[in-house]
């Protein structure tokens, strides 16, 4: 078997089926833990903080703007220009049409995706430089938030290279950054693409029926 | 301000005495690492677990931390607190605990005495942290729950231990009990004022605390008049009277029971339909949103800090008070226990509304005040006092820019942390209770 | 290892680096000759194909397809272009190149490690903040990927095809070019974040001719002062500046080919993009000397953000005195443990 034979078919089976058990079983384990009742009174509804949160957690509050805005200005630069790279890059619209699900939509035009994927290195380069200078996130962060990072980075870095898509090389190795990304997803703090809403919805639901506006 | 400055530095000298006060626990040395991890697999359910998964090591946390901004030491960073917890948690309960046990070695009680630094005495659980993580971890909640598995590993600060142990063994803190809560109303009722005690029924419970008793005497005068002034059903009961909840603050949970149900239990009898907590921060959890599940059931009667209660009062129209006119500035500061964990910010600023003081917000108010530095038990930690300071000196930069002349409040480990951080700091701005504000400026 | 030996490997490999670089013009292929000088001959053809050729016509034909230049059928200066990239640039860039690397490290085999002026004190004073450090390594990855990819498609050809054969090259070289053409961009960026942040204090102010003069204290032990950054900083910001600006826009106007470019432009924004990328990596092959091997207590700057009192006072004695002046706060005891720390945890948790 090719490394290409390799990377198309059993590794991209196996990586697949490991992503999605994976995410499944973290986050039902998680969510599955319990809870004690809480026969206090509630003061407002629980349930309307946990959504109100998971929408207002995405605009930070002015008092720690001056603080934060690097962070926060790389965060959404990186994210949202990968949620775009993602779902409404042709290449990928393709990938999903022909290996996933039999439809596609359309897709963003190429200097869209050149945009898109700029903001999205620079965002992530200063997210990556960000961790290694300032002091508490070097203090705090482990190897796998390298690891986690410099994934997402190749696997970015190695689709860029191949944009032509006219070498097969450069395709395969994309694919299997990819793949190595999607083993590596569920033992990793890049999870927090699933748990974020219900991390944020527990903290909105504990001070919602506080009646206090997090 | 009628407030005694030699017991206010007899105060300060006591705290200092605490830790030689404070008796060896129960816990045997090799017992301690098992009683923690006893505690922490009981309290991890699924709100807690999801925060432990979801956190990515951004480090905002730290930005909105007062001692982080203020000594600039990673070591401070909140989420780093809850390591030992992440580690305990990724061992045995998360979902993944068969993998990380490979990777993830085991806690150790070395561990767990160099948490006891970091979420005791640096940390005040205020929650700041909390509102700035984009992943909603509530921080806080899980340093209490490491407070609790240490307390019962027997790792409390010995000075808080003396306080804890004192009210869970004795039921009196510093010394104040039965006794000491009727000599005070003796001297009130000397002043001319009517002091309902240990009436057999009545509609509303007023809890008064050892701050208020020793120190702070004229915010129980100003409560006392209040509710006279109001004409309500009210009594104070020499049984149930701490609103300090040590157990709370150690997070020693048998003591934080205790002292809940003493309070629970005699308003019941009572068949009071209102307890008020006074001025004091972590007195308002304690039975307002813990008092509940302390007690296994829903309470049969409401609770309300007390500039909860006034606030209310003021806002239906029952409670009228004397302006002070416009050229009054003030500031006023949220303890966080009772605003950004109690939810109560309204009603104070009702009061002051009638008061028609010039109210100017500091820069960081309400729900993203800074805390003052005094809170969960800070204020009887010795070891803390450099962590007090420094966020006394961030608060005190918030007052000041509001040109504010004074800085109201209604809690009483607040008030003694800025009194304490004023006197070091000769700093002329005054700070003011609320109830006694509200105390002095009764409209007939 | 030892200085001298180390010293030692350093000279060899960069005498190694050297020979390549001189290398690399030679294995071109073999080169079309100037048109040859028209020899009369009787094709009948000669009369279309000289039209073809458009050699006598000055103007350009007409044609169904409608764009720019879509009437010129061949292109003369286009063998001329071709020509002087090939021969002169090429030979040329890798040869300038090479000479500034060799002349550093004489510099550097002459004079040395410039050692902190008194040694180091044990205290450390705030020099970059994390915003600064984070835009230059920035600016500075950026860099060392799109002079590699850059390099690689200007050199490529004749230095990586004959060792790894055509069709890998083939793949290296695309791979290169899509990426020189998505990260280009993003260096003016960078360079923009760089101007905001330290242009002001890049000024030309008092002083900076006598240090310009002095020779910036690098021949000889003499003591020069400086302010923040001293004049050599500041030529490389504002050649930075320059030749960023000047690579940039050149490079833009070559990746985004749809605003009525004509081969004339973009033939001339090649060979500007080209002189201006190879000063510009000489250059910074001087900074990235002199901001590691060559100064000691200068990389930290950059990495930790802290530099050592003594190498403050001895290189930037006005900033030094400035930033002391609000008493010691800004001096803080060596915590070269606290930026090197270890991270907290003490597990081995990698996810």
């Amino acid at each position: 078997m090719s490394f290409t034979e390799f990377v198309d078919g059993p590794f991209w089976y196996f990586s697949a089926a490991v992503f999605v058990i994976g995410v499944v079983w973290r986050l039902v384990g998680m969510l599955t833990m319990g809870s004690k009742p809480d026969y206090s009174l509630p003061r407002a509804s629980g349930t309307a903080g946990a959504i109100g949160i998971n929408i207002k957690r995405f605009f930070p509050r002015t008092d720690f703007w001056s603080r934060i805005k690097l962070q926060v200005i790389a965060g959404y630069l990186f994210h949202v220009g990968l949620f775009a790279l993602l779902f409404f890059a042709a290449p990928h619209i393709d990938f999903y049409r022909e290996r996933l699900l039999g439809f596609g939509w359309p897709a963003m035009p190429e200097w869209a995706f050149i945009l898109v994927s700029e903001l999205a290195f620079l965002g992530l380069l200063l997210l990556i430089l960000h961790r290694m200078m300032n002091p508490v996130t070097r203090a705090i962060s482990n190897r796998g938030d390298y690891i986690g990072s410099a994934l997402i980075f190749l696997v970015m870095l190695t689709g860029c290279l191949a944009l032509a898509r006219a070498y097969e090389p450069l395709r395969v190795l994309h694919f299997f950054l990819a793949e190595l990304l999607l083993l590596y997803f569920p033992f990793s703090a890049l999870m927090h693409t699933f748990t974020f809403p219900f991390s944020r919805g527990f903290m909105g639901a504990h001070y919602g029926r506080r009646g206090v506006r997090v | 301000m009628a407030i005694d400055m030699n017991v206010f530095r007899g105060f300060a000298e006591q705290i200092k005495m605490l830790p030689q006060m404070a008796q060896p626990t129960d816990c045997p040395d090799n017992e301690r690492l098992k009683r923690a991890k006893a505690v922490f697999a009981a309290k991890l359910d699924s709100s807690k677990a999801t925060y432990l998964e979801s956190c990515v090591h951004c480090g905002l946390c730290a930005e909105a931390c007062q001692f982080y901004i203020q000594t600039e030491d990673p070591k401070f960073t909140p989420i780093h607190k809850l390591d030992l917890l992440k580690r305990f948690y990724r061992r045995e309960k998360a979902p993944l605990r068969f993998f990380h046990r490979l990777t993830e070695p085991e806690i150790t009680e070395a561990d767990l005495e160099a948490t006891q630094e970091l979420v005791y005495e640096s940390c005040t659980e205020c929650g700041r942290c909390g509102l700035v993580c984009p992943m909603g971890i509530d921080i806080a909640a899980m340093v209490h729950i490491t407070r609790e598995g240490l307390a019962q590993a027997g790792l409390i600060p010995a000075g808080l231990r003396a306080v804890e142990q004192e009210q869970g063994s004795r039921g009196t803190v510093f010394g104040v009990g039965p006794d000491q809560i009727r000599q005070a109303v003796d001297d009130l009722r000397a002043k001319g004022h009517e002091v309902p005690i240990n009436k057999e029924k009545a509609d509303i419970l007023v809890l008064s605390s050892t701050i208020d008793v020793l120190l702070f005497k004229d915010a129980l005068e100003a409560t006392v008049k209040v509710m006279n002034h109001l004409g309500v059903d009210w009594t104070i009961h020499s049984c149930a009277f701490e609103g300090a909840n040590f157990g709370l603050l150690s997070g020693y949970e048998e003591v934080q029971k205790s002292a809940s149900e003493r309070i629970t239990s005699q308003a019941i009898a009572l068949g009071a339909k209102l307890v008020i907590v006074p001025e004091c921060g972590h007195a308002y959890p304690a039975m307002r949103w813990y008092g509940a599940n302390e007690h296994g059931a829903p309470l049969p009667f409401e609770v309300m800090a007390l500039s909860e209660f006034l606030g209310r009062e003021v806002i239906s129209g029952r409670l009228h008070l004397k302006p002070l006119g416009p050229d009054r500035h003030v500031t006023y500061h949220d303890p966080c226990k009772v605003g950004r964990h109690g939810g109560v910010f309204d009603e104070p600023r009702a009061v002051l509304k009638a008061l028609g003081v010039d109210l100017r917000e500091m820069p960081s108010n309400k729900v993203t005040n800074f805390c003052c530095g005094g809170g969960a038990g800070l204020f009887v930690m010795e070891g803390a006092a450099p962590m007090r300071d420094a966020a006394f000196d961030l608060k005190r930069q918030q007052v000041e820019a509001t040109g504010a002349e004074s800085v109201v409040t209604a809690c009483g480990s607040c008030r003694v942390n800025l009194m304490a951080g004023a006197q070091r700091t000769q700093w002329g701005t005054q700070i003011e209770s609320l109830v006694e504000l509200v105390g002095a400026n009764l409209k007939q | 290892m030892s200085f001298i030996t180390f010293r030692a490997a350093v000279w060899q490999f960069a005498t190694l680096l050297f020979v390549i670089c001189l290398l690399a013009p030679l294995p071109a292929p073999a080169q079309e000759s100037a048109p040859a000088s028209p020899i009369l001959v009787p094709n009948p053809g000669s009369d279309l194909w000289r039209a073809v050729r458009q050699r006598d016509a000055i103007g350009a034909g007409t044609s169904q397809a409608r764009g720019v230049e879509t009437g010129v059928l061949i292109e003369q200066s286009g063998e001329e272009f071709r020509n002087y990239r090939r021969n002169d640039f090429i030979g040329n860039a890798g040869l300038f190149i090479a000479a500034v690397a060799g002349l550093i490290l004489i510099f550097y085999m002459v004079r040395g490690r410039i050692p902190i002026p008194d040694g180091r004190s044990g205290k450390r004073i705030r020099r970059f903040p994390d915003i600064d450090r984070t835009l230059h390594w920035l600016t500075a990855i950026l860099f060392i990927f799109l002079a590699l990819t850059g390099l690689t498609l200007l050199f490529g050809r004749f230095v990586a095809l004959p060792v790894l054969g055509a069709e890998a090259f083939s793949v290296i070289a695309s791979a290169s070019k899509e990426g020189h053409n998505l990260f280009g961009p993003l260096f003016l960026v960078a360079i923009v974040a760089l101007f905001v942040r330290w242009a002001a204090r890049n000024l030309p102010s008092r002083g900076d001719l006598k240090w310009l003069i002095k020779g910036g204290g690098i021949i000889g032990n003499a003591h020069v002062s400086a302010g923040f950054f001293n004049t050599g900083e500041k030529i490389w910001f504002w050649s930075v500046m320059l030749l960023g600006l000047t690579v940039s826009i050149s490079g833009l106007v070559l990746v985004f080919p749809v605003f009525g470019q004509g081969r004339e432009i973009m033939q001339l924004a090649l060979i500007v993009h080209g002189i201006a990328a190879v000063l510009f990596i000489a250059g910074s092959l001087g900074h990235i000397y002199i901001g590691t091997l060559g100064t000691e207590g200068s990389l930290e700057s950059m990495t930790t953000g802290y530099v050592d009192e003594n190498w403050a006072r001895g290189h930037h004695d006005r900033w030094y005195a400035e930033a002391t002046q609000g008493g010691a706060e800004s001096a803080v005891p060596d915590q070269s443990t606290v930026a090197r720390q270890a991270p907290l945890h003490t597990s081995a948790d990698k996810a």
